[in-house]
């Protein structure tokens, strides 16, 4: 029935999206191969509860188009309403600040001080010390905001800058 | 006149060691405890998995007799839609007459559950009020006889077995999707 065929794409997408949610954020501008392998399996596996023995063309043409609406209807409530953003994306996390770990944040999203320094790195940073403000963004990069800018905002004086 | 396509930019992003960060970390609290309890889903899951609660298992292996033991039935229980599985039906000495056994299947598990393919196949095949009577040639005693079952739809279904003079074996199979 056409029902089940639209029921199982909706269905299949929620899913992934809750398992993606949940599995959570690494950190990285890019997918890691192990990030890959969770990625095309995951697909892959839904793929086969959502087509089933229906492979007809018009199945995967109303299979793409409910996948597309719960995707807008998704988009639009996370636009409208910020606790919906929040349960989607989650919130940035701050790792460290004032030279101070947030030790819990670091073990419930699997983040070590290494990662943060890999990222430091990337920015010129030398040491942990270099670091005012570490961030893992909702979308799992980490931002760091270095301490020299506070540095350099100290020795300039205000009329330097005009 | 102010635009009413713009607004004035406020500063609304919460702010944590003077960066505009936009942390909650009351919510991200109750997230980390919804994410334990999922886990804690998923591990559920897998065991009832691994019981055959959701078919394919221990749990939804079952047996069914006549009083007399003249048929036994070999069944799942609980199946899976789309998903094929054998129901294999066990014919005592008995069972069987002037070197035949006839046996009824009711549409339940013909239509509903899906019956593909009966092996070994029947001599006669005769349609029934409800379902259809097999006909089968019997050279020696005990036989066995598969049906291939792929249930398309999730559901409650009910069938009946009967051989001829016994009394008959229903029983409910539930298909999980």
């Amino acid at each position: 029935m056409a029902i089940f065929i639209i029921a199982r794409a909706a269905f299949g997408y929620m899913f992934l999206v809750l398992m993606v949610r949940v599995v959570g954020r690494r950190p990285g501008k890019q997918l890691t191969p192990f990030e890959f392998v969770l990625i095309f399996y995951l697909g892959g596996l839904t793929l086969t509860g959502m087509v089933g023995s229906e492979g007809s063309l018009t199945n995967a043409i109303t299979q793409i188009i409910t996948v597309a609406l719960c995707h807008y209807v998704l988009s639009y409530l996370r636009f409208r309403f910020t606790t919906f953003a929040k349960i989607l994306d989650g919130t940035p996390l701050v790792l460290m600040e004032k030279s101070t770990w947030r030790t819990e944040t670091l073990k419930r999203v699997n983040i070590q001080d290494d990662d943060v320094m890999h990222v430091a790195r990337q920015q010129g940073i030398k040491d942990l010390s270099g670091i005012k403000t570490a961030v893992l963004e909702s979308f799992g990069e980490i931002t760091i905001v270095p301490s020299r800018v506070d540095e350099e905002e100290k020795s300039d004086p205000p009329s330097s800058s005009q | 006149m102010p635009d009413p396509e713009t607004n004035p930019v406020v500063d609304s992003v919460p702010k944590v060691n003077e960066i505009a960060v936009g942390e909650d970390l009351a919510f991200q609290r109750k997230w980390w405890r919804f994410e334990r309890i999922i886990w804690l889903l998923f591990v559920v899951i897998l065991v009832c998995d691994l019981l055959g609660l959701f078919g394919r298992g221990w749990f939804s292996k079952a047996k069914c007799s006549t009083p007399d033991h003249a048929l036994t039935v070999d069944y799942q229980r609980i199946e899976r839609a789309s998903t094929p599985s054998t129901l294999t039906l066990h014919f005592d000495p008995s069972s069987v007459q002037d070197r035949h056994i006839v046996v009824f299947v009711s549409n339940g598990l013909i239509k509903s559950l899906g019956a593909r393919r009966i092996s070994p196949q029947p001599a006669i095949s005769a349609l029934s009020e409800g379902g259809v009577t097999y006909t089968f040639d019997v050279r020696s005693a005990p036989t066995i006889v598969e049906i291939r079952l792929q249930p398309q739809m999730p559901g409650e279904y009910a069938f009946r077995i009967q051989t001829a003079g016994n009394a008959p074996i229903r029983r409910t199979v539930l298909v999980v999707p």
